[in-house]
């Protein structure tokens, strides 16, 4: 989901079916769900491999649920849900959980904000009691929001100012939608950062955290009667809430390509596609990761060959399909070789595209992009901390956590004809924002 | 929290375990490490030799680093372009990269792919080809990896530059990927005596993690890599690093840039500095997790930065202890400064006990999430051999950990952590912003950002 240049997700701090191996996921057993009273949904997988625990909590709000002059308010209030409660100090969150042992981050995009916990199982008892007491008694401090606004505008500058790939997605993210809250930078604009008040943050607080909108996901040294009571005693009081507002925009229909054109001190010339592509859950999911697989994962992908090593026109290329609870976009990111123009770079690529909605992939370039799919699938298993983000992200985005367990299955199943017709849907010319950012030798912009 | 003897051992023996492996040394003077694991149907491996970028011969550093990149470039019967398909066709992954001290290449295969991955990876190092058209690409492809990190992440060269302003002329000064300046001054003959001089079995580690049949990983490895020659030249020799006795400082100018990043380096500890455990429990409180001083100060109570660290580099010699972090341009001075007097304060107030028993609880914690992966313990294991250690440095390490007291802790902070005078500076930002406020740290030596070396 983090690739180089990507819009966010934006973590708190610096700091994927096999045509070998089993076919079914093992661990399916291990894995229980119970819906608490007030909505809140715990998912437990048991996996006593290493003493730890990981819990993420996932949270039904990002920068999709904004409006123009709060951008940034949904990453934002991520940073103060480690500031400090009615119970709690400033600060005593992160005190008090390293001193168990534990650490944590947290991150938000567009449709989600995620909270990541990973600890000794000794900590258990206090980092439930940590969570519970965050979702209901934030303090919210004015000198602490005038503080952690600071820390913001840092990050901010880090990803886009000081960076010309993030600097330039920001720009083409927000020329790609005219309705749809996506063109929102996750981060937040400059002047929104320095604009929103302790109101906003309270009225924010109120509307999402609730039960009834959060998703608990524990993997590790616990069992399944243990988390739930835990979850029962420390979560089970809180009230349920009022549904969010849903969010009603649609993006109208693009008829015509978009071009953004951004000049910055550069070395090298930066060019990037924006497609209009479908939601998370749409049924093309597995075609289309396969077909970006196939396009730009590793040294034999087609757009990889072709640009950085045939031509030599591309330093590095990268893809993404960010997938939201909405149609957004499918990102390709071209970093160009030193002195090649944006606009030769660009018919290469749109050549070879247009040969692949033409014809589709080779069976070479499905078979690759399988096994790489799978092999990344596995790894990811691999982990408490990846177990938990696949369970929480098929459970929020691709129609709850069982599917993980038949992923390989739904991977495997796909044909060239689905990628080609995935690959006719995506690479529409029409339906795309391309940017440029042209490097410019004045010594200052 | 309950701690009678029985559930140390019970902690120690979860926390601090390491995995049945079997190593055997094969007649060329090649170790192999083998670590069963069937949690997931793969196979990691990682091969560490010795030497990496101290062989890059004077004025041309980064020859290794771009051996390293040409050996998957083309390796025995396969060009690169049925190298990768071979690899990636398999759902496998090969990475090859140059460290100041080895080099290593990495990967995982699904486990069906065991005899193909060691195909390739002996094909790899044995039998690399170092085709001209390859070795051009890839050298211009390594110095455009540098131009674009100076476009989109700056601060991640902040170790090449201070490295090199810190060590100077020592080894550890030359940077291990190479300048764009160095990179371009290499020449095939460079990496085909490089190859011949300072890759062979006698200097390799190999280890193999995951879904595995010893047996017949044995007798595969014997029959791919018994034949593996041994390196041309004698291990190069590693020569003692010093401390600076006066304060440098290096601004490098990023016009235009919103933020100044920074680097604070001192001459550190090597890896045979006898009390690690205090060591990481030490600078765990003064720049290694979130509450840390560093990150209190710069973040948590002054809200200049979104992060502060800290963490030490250690090898054959002393490699360096390093301060990061970064602020808007207005606010350098003021980080800077936060930054030296938290140092000054960790050298004059220490650590209390309070602090120590966070600390040991936070590193005791985390540590099986450090090393949960087959691939994780392939990494490890091949460290442990580069630096002749055995798997006593990870059992002791629990044991070591609650024996750390604020009197060693103290000796730590004497020994490893610098005083000002001792320190190299490295910003990069925007000099005609930052350039006039900086003279008050030392004179002040200045390169542009585009330049390609790292040096003023």
């Amino acid at each position: 989901m983090n690739r180089p240049g990507s819009p966010p997700p934006l973590p708190r701090r610096l700091s994927a079916p096999a045509a070998q191996g089993p076919a079914c996921v093992p661990g399916q057993a291990a894995v229980r769900s119970q819906v608490l009273d007030n909505g809140l949904k715990i998912i437990v997988w048991s996996d006593h491999s290493i003493p730890c625990v990981a819990l993420h909590n996932w949270v039904r709000v990002g920068s999709r649920n904004e409006v123009p002059g709060l951008t940034g308010l949904a990453h934002f209030f991520e940073h103060m849900m480690f500031n400090g409660t009615r119970r709690h100090g400033a600060g005593e969150f992160d005190r008090l959980m390293e001193a168990q042992g534990g650490s944590n981050n947290a991150f938000t995009c567009d449709d989600l904000t995620v909270y990541q916990d990973w600890f000794p199982r000794g900590a258990l008892d206090l980092v439930f009691e940590l969570e519970a007491d965050r979702i209901q008694g934030l303090s919210l401090a004015p000198a602490m929001i005038e503080s952690e606004r600071g820390v913001v505008y840092s990050e901010r500058l880090l990803r886009v100012d000081d960076n010309n790939q993030g600097y330039l997605s920001e720009q083409v993210q927000a020329a790609a939608f005219i309705a749809h809250p996506y063109r929102f930078p996750t981060i937040g604009r400059a002047e929104d950062i320095r604009a929103w008040t302790a109101r906003d943050l309270r009225q924010f607080y109120r509307t999402y955290y609730a039960p009834n909108n959060q998703t608990i996901v524990l993997v590790g040294d616990v069992s399944h009667e243990e988390a739930f009571a835990l979850a029962r005693r420390h979560l089970g009081r809180l009230p349920r809430q009022p549904d969010p507002p849903a969010v009603q925009v649609q993006e109208p229909e693009q008829f015509g390509e978009r071009r953004v054109v951004v000049r910055r001190p550069a070395q090298m010339a930066l060019l990037q596609y924006a497609y209009k592509a479908p939601a998370a859950n749409d049924a093309l999911g597995p075609a289309l990761t396969l077909l970006l697989t196939a396009l730009v994962d590793g040294n034999a992908s087609r757009l990889h060959r072709l640009l950085v090593e045939q031509r030599v026109v591309a330093q590095d290329v990268a893809a993404d399909w960010h997938q939201g609870f909405d149609p957004s976009l499918c990102w390709f990111w071209f970093t160009l070789a030193e002195g090649v123009d944006p606009h030769a770079a660009r018919d290469i690529i749109d050549a070879e595209l247009a040969a692949v909605v033409a014809s589709g992939l080779t069976d070479a370039d499905l078979n690759r992009a399988r096994n790489l799919n799978a092999s990344g699938f596995w790894k990811q298993l691999s982990t408490i901390d990846g177990k938990a983000h696949l369970l929480g992200e098929y459970e929020a985005l691709r129609g709850g956590w069982r599917k993980l367990f038949v992923a390989p299955q739904r991977h495997a199943a796909v044909t060239r004809a689905d990628i080609t017709a995935a690959a006719r849907l995506l690479l529409n010319s029409r339906r795309r924002t391309v940017g440029m950012l042209l490097p410019d030798h004045r010594s200052s912009p | 929290m309950n701690s009678s003897p029985a559930r140390i051992i019970e902690l120690n023996r979860r926390n601090f375990g390491v995995p049945a492996h079997e190593r055997l040394v094969l007649a060329n003077g090649l170790t192999l490490v083998m670590v069963p694991r069937r949690d997931v149907p793969l196979v990691a491996f990682q091969l560490l030799i010795r030497g990496g970028a101290l062989g890059d011969p004077l004025g041309r550093a980064g020859v290794a680093s771009l051996t390293a990149g040409l050996l998957d470039k083309g390796a025995g019967e396969l060009d690169a372009a049925a190298f990768a398909e071979s690899v990636e066709g398999a759902g496998g992954s090969f990475v090859a990269t140059a460290a100041p001290e080895c080099l290593a290449v990495s990967g995982q295969f699904l486990a069906a792919d065991q005899p193909r991955l060691l195909a390739l990876l002996a094909d790899a190092i044995m039998q690399p080809r170092f085709a001209p058209s390859e070795f051009t690409r890839q050298q211009q492809r390594q110095i455009g990896h540098l131009k674009a990190l100076k476009d989109s992440d700056p601060s991640e060269l902040l170790p090449q530059y201070g490295r090199a302003l810190l060590f100077g002329s020592h080894a550890y000064g030359q940077p291990a990927s190479g300048s764009e300046d160095s990179l371009q001054a290499i020449t095939l003959k460079d990496i085909v005596e490089y190859h011949r001089a300072h890759i062979g079995a006698d200097r390799a580690v190999l280890v193999v993690a995951g879904d595995i049949d010893g047996n017949w990983l044995k007798a595969a490895v014997e029959r791919h890599f018994g034949g593996w020659r041994r390196a041309g030249l004698p291990l190069p020799e590693v020569e003692p690093t010093v401390k600076l006795r006066r304060r440098r400082v290096l601004l490098v100018d990023a016009p235009g840039a919103a933020q100044s990043y920074f680097w604070l380096g001192a001459t550190g500890l090597d890896r045979s500095y006898r009390d690690r455990a205090a060591l990481d429990l030490v600078n765990s409180l003064f720049g290694g997790r979130f509450t840390s001083l560093l990150n209190t100060e710069l973040r948590i109570r002054s809200g200049l930065s979104y992060g502060a660290g800290s963490g030490f580099t250690r090898g054959r010699a002393a490699g360096e202890f390093a301060i990061r972090s970064f602020a808007a341009s207005q606010h350098t001075v003021r980080a800077l400064d936060l930054s030296l007097q938290t140092l000054s304060r960790l050298k004059r107030a220490g650590v209390t006990q309070s602090m120590l028993d966070s600390a040991r609880s936070y590193v005791v914690g985390q540590y099986p999430m450090n090393l949960e992966t087959a691939a994780d313990w392939a990494a490890q294991l091949a460290e442990l051999e580069l630096y002749g250690l055995d798997p006593q440095y990870i059992e002791g390490y629990g044991s070591a950990l609650r024996n750390v007291s604020v009197t060693s802790a103290r000796r730590v902070i004497e020994e490893a952590f610098p005083v000002g005078r001792q320190l190299a500076l490295v910003v990069i930002g925007d000099a005609a912003r930052v350039r006039k406020r900086l003279g008050r740290y030392g004179p002040v030596q200045e390169v542009a950002l585009a330049a390609g070396r790292f040096t003023a």
